[in-house]
């Protein structure tokens, strides 16, 4: 039976205004609230649909953040055989490439034959996840993917280009692949389920004791954006405003 | 001195006459209960248990009320002349017939006066019988309204009633024209008839052996009548009283109950015939097909999928079909015959408003809402829901309001208001205001909710709001069939509540009225003072606390919002206030418990709308502006402004009326 892990974390909530902590490097976390990842969203639901298609065994990995516990036992009550709590000094944030070690670290034991994650996140600072998590390991990466199908030790794959070209890859297991877009919208658990859930399941523990950062972003300041009147409207036909735009290229020294 | 003749002119060489009537009547009257213990059985033999024997007496007031003198039948005019008529005549011949044996077996006392006066009643309700009958041969063949089932089933009925008692006329009319006693006026039908008899000049012989051929034919047809009613449409006469009987007492309209579990303690979702209680299963079989649910609904009037009169009888037809295979396979294998998805279709289920018009008007006190909520929760817990609404509850889960819109943001309308509003989890207060979803986030409610708390502090109230600690207070989410999300919402309402020190709640949305009010105090920690606001503003205007400066004297007219009026009865309140403020009140068609409903409630607001003829709150509209000199359009719930609001632009009504809530105009005239 194929064995799908799916890596979740939790970013900043948009609907709370943000603010930058007092190092100015980074975001105040007293006053943010976190949610899913959309995109692991979706990773976990391409998952569920894999395993009631197919018959796969389901394990979720993620980091412990304030409000993982619901999340991984609402993917438990989606269906997932097993949920994983990665426990370490993640409070604070870490960037990408640590989170990639540390959940390589723990693939390696756990072997699956494919591994999902959301194809991006909107506190990436240093690149998504899954890149690094398939370098890590030293298997394939396909991302923006919308839509697998597992063909023995195979995975058909969509990938979505700009422009609306999709692209049908074959992909040899065991591989990572970030995902866009499950094949439909993640389901709803009714809360009851999830509660039940609390009750029954058990998030295994996974301890972290070192958190390697290296080789990403060193944040120097981080700010709001600031309101100011920059852009320059461009009038005229398309020859004239081409003209224009080759002009302002010159003038600021891009070409 | 007359005296009461039995079996006048049936020949006795066949042996007591007495004894093949009453051999025939038994047998039919065993056949009768054989086969409605056939029928009656399937309810608790598929059906889960549910415990109706509680309050006895008020259960019997209920059957005199609805089954005997069958006030909601009475409701409306017309079928309810016709049907009571029928029933009462029926009583009437059934009392008679009663009487008669006691009289022949037991007690002599059918003489003299008595039996004049015994004739002549059983002889008016055979005239009172034919006017009903005609009025429903009428109703049947030319009026044909859309609501009524025209199966032959039903003309069969009608036959089978009316032929009975015309041969029991004719009976009569046979033995009065050989014996023309004295005392025939006693009898005015039969007389009047007789006289037809007496005018061809017709024999003894042949009357006398008219009335012995007319006598076995309406015997027979009695005989015929019981023998049938369980498998025809008279049926309704058995289960209807029964279903009035065992009508829900233990809560009232506004509360719904929790999830039932099994014995085992597992919860029960209602997908299946097993999964439904036995009352739930009478609903069915109960159902008179009168239509009026069917007429009052606001989603059938808008065209959407569901008829609340279809649903309860695909309940009665999956019964009737799929009894057998559900008892024989346990009721619970895989492929046991569903219901929800297949016989009663997801859409139906969604398009209710569960504004309860139509357990309102039902005659038999059929209990559709319960059931539909019910069949949602199983919905839900397979997250069979639509986009929209999901998106409404992982709001609700996440942030307790359906806006998806941060708790910190929920008093930020209360910014500007001066002096600043007490923090009711810090400070006692006399009122604790609860203010609701819609009136704290839409930003179309932000003027209402400023000039409502203005209002109070005006009126020197002592009030405060609860900021991020109010959620959602969990009506719809309850209705629309999310239990656990809304226990967790009470959870943390509660816990809200309980640290605050206040005396009475008050609130402008009738939802959280009606939750508040009935479902929180089920769910543990005593229970509070909940007052609408209607009624607050009227106790203030009574107490004089709020003192008018000056008459409006605007003509509008109101609308009942469903979960105050339909569900709480809270009328008048409202109307004083409108009427308070200078106002005259012109009312629409359809007022108090006949309130339309906007279509937003059951968390329809929440849903896709999918496919609608007119929206009820463009229906609701076009009656409004139908009223002479009407310009104001008042509403008490503030999920109602944004919905009539909408509705006056898509009706391009602008011009003619608006909208206003009743906050509104008392601010206006303080």
């Amino acid at each position: 039976m194929t064995h799908i892990l799916v890596t979740a974390k939790l970013v900043p909530d948009l609907v709370e205004e943000l603010e930058i902590a007092e190092s100015g490097t980074a975001l105040d976390m007293t006053w943010l609230r976190l949610i899913i990842n959309e995109f692991d969203d979706h990773a976990i639901e391409q998952a569920i649909i894999l395993k009631e298609r197919s018959g796969c065994e389901v394990t979720v990995i993620a980091p412990d953040q304030e409000g993982m516990d619901d999340v991984l036992f609402t993917a438990a009550a989606k269906g997932a055989d097993r949920i994983i709590k990665l426990v370490g000094d993640f409070e604070e944030g870490v960037n990408n490439h640590a989170l990639a070690r540390t959940l390589a670290a723990s693939t390696k034991e756990i072997g699956p034959d494919l591994i999902l994650t959301g194809v991006q996140g909107n506190d990436d600072f240093d690149g998504s996840v899954g890149p690094y998590l398939a370098e890590y390991l030293g298997m394939t990466y396909v991302g923006y993917v919308a839509g697998v199908t597992l063909e023995g030790d195979k995975a058909i794959v969509h990938k979505e280009y700009p422009g609306g070209l999709i692209a049908e890859l074959e992909v040899t297991l065991p591989a990572v692949l970030g995902i866009q877009a499950a094949e439909q919208p993640p389901r709803y658990v009714a809360v009851s389920k999830v509660r039940q859930m609390m009750k029954e399941a058990s998030i295994d523990e996974v301890d972290v004791l070192d958190l390697d950062p290296s080789g990403g972003l060193e944040i120097s300041s981080m700010y709001l954006p600031e309101a100011a009147e920059r852009a320059e409207m461009l009038d005229g036909d398309e020859e004239e405003i081409a003209a224009r735009l080759v002009e302002i290229f010159k003038e600021i020294g891009v070409v | 001195m007359p005296e009461r003749v039995n079996y006048w002119g049936i020949p006795h060489e066949w042996g007591p006459p007495e004894l093949y009537v009453y051999t025939i009547m038994f047998l039919a009257g065993f056949i009768m209960l054989f086969r409605f213990y056939k029928q009656a059985s399937l309810w608790w033999k598929v059906g889960r248990p549910e415990p109706r024997w509680d309050k006895l007496h008020i259960r019997f007031w209920k059957f005199i009320q609805y089954a005997i003198v069958q006030t909601k039948v009475l409701n409306e005019r017309y079928p309810g002349v016709m049907h009571v008529t029928i029933a009462w005549a029926y009583f009437i011949f059934f009392l008679g017939t009663a009487l008669a044996t006691i009289h022949d077996h037991f007690f002599e006392f059918l003489f003299g006066n008595a039996l004049f006066a015994y004739k002549f009643v059983l002889d008016i309700f055979t005239v009172v019988f034919l006017v009903g009958a005609g009025m429903a041969i009428y109703r049947r063949y030319a009026q044909k309204p859309k609501r009524l089932t025209l199966d032959p089933g039903f003309t069969r009925s009608l036959v089978m009633v009316t032929v009975i008692v015309i041969g029991g006329l004719l009976t009569e009319s046979f033995r009065l024209a050989v014996d023309q006693p004295a005392w025939a006026w006693s009898s005015p039908a039969g007389w009047i008839v007789a006289q037809l008899w007496i005018a061809i000049g017709a024999s003894d012989t042949s009357l006398i052996n008219w009335h012995l051929g007319i006598w076995t034919f309406h015997l027979l047809t009695v005989a015929g009548t019981i023998i049938t009613l369980p498998v025809g449409t008279l049926l309704h006469g058995l289960t209807g009283p029964l279903n009035m009987f065992f009508a829900k007492l233990d809560r009232p309209t506004g509360e719904l109950a929790p999830i039932p579990l099994t014995a085992a303690g597992d919860q029960v979702f209602a997908s299946k015939l097993s999964d439904l209680t036995w009352k739930q299963l009478l609903d069915g079989d109960a159902c008179t097909e009168c239509g009026r649910c069917q007429d009052a609904c606001p989603a059938y009037a808008a065209g959407t999928p569901l008829n609340p009169k279809e649903l309860i009888l695909s309940i009665r037809d999956a019964l009737r079909a799929d009894a057998a295979a559900v008892i024989g396979g346990n009721g619970d294998t895989p492929d046991s015959p569903t219901l929800v998805g297949d016989k009663i279709k997801e859409e139906v289920l969604w398009s209710c408003t569960t504004c309860g018009a139509c357990v309102d008007v039902c005659p038999v006190l059929i209990e559709h809402v319960d059931t539909i909520v019910d069949m949602r929760r199983y919905l839900v817990m397979e997250g069979a829901i639509d986009a929209e609404l999901q998106g409404a509850l992982a709001n609700l889960g996440r942030y307790g309001n359906s806006f998806g819109k941060s708790d910190r943001m929920r008093a930020r309308w209360a910014k500007g208001v001066d002096p600043k509003i007490k923090d009711a989890g810090r400070e006692p207060v006399d009122y604790l205001w609860f203010v609701g979803d819609y009136a704290s986030y839409s930003p179309t409610l932000t003027e209402i909710t400023q000039q409502t708390a203005d209002v109070f502090q005006k009126a020197d109230l002592d009030f405060g709001i609860l900021y991020k600690g109010e959620n959602h207070a969990g009506n719809d989410v309850r209705r629309v069939g999310e239990e656990g999300l809304f226990e967790m919402l009470v959870e943390k309402n509660l816990k809200a509540l309980s640290r605050s020190d206040f005396k009475t709640i008050v609130t402008t949305d009738p939802h959280s009225y009606n939750a508040l009010k009935h479902e929180y105090a089920s769910n543990g920690n005593g229970e509070w003072h909940v007052l609408h606001y209607s009624q607050l503003l009227d106790q203030l205007i009574a107490s004089g606390q709020i003192k008018f400066s000056k008459k409006l004297g605007y003509k509008v007219t109101y609308h009942d919002p469903c979960y105050l009026g339909r569900y709480n009865g809270i009328y008048d309140a409202p109307r004083r206030v409108i009427e308070a403020t200078g106002c005259e009140i012109v009312e629409m068609p359809r007022n108090r418990d006949k309130g339309l409903c906007c279509g937003a409630g059951g968390g329809r607001i929440w849903m896709e709308e999918g496919e609608v003829t007119e929206r009820p709150s463009e229906s609701r509209i076009h009656e409004a502006v139908a009223l002479n000199g009407v310009d104001i359009f008042v509403v008490a719930c503030p999920k109602d402004i944004t919905m009539y609001a909408d509705a006056v632009k898509t009706t391009g009504q602008e011009e003619n009326i608006v909208v206003k809530d009743l906050i509104e105009l008392v601010h206006e005239a303080m």
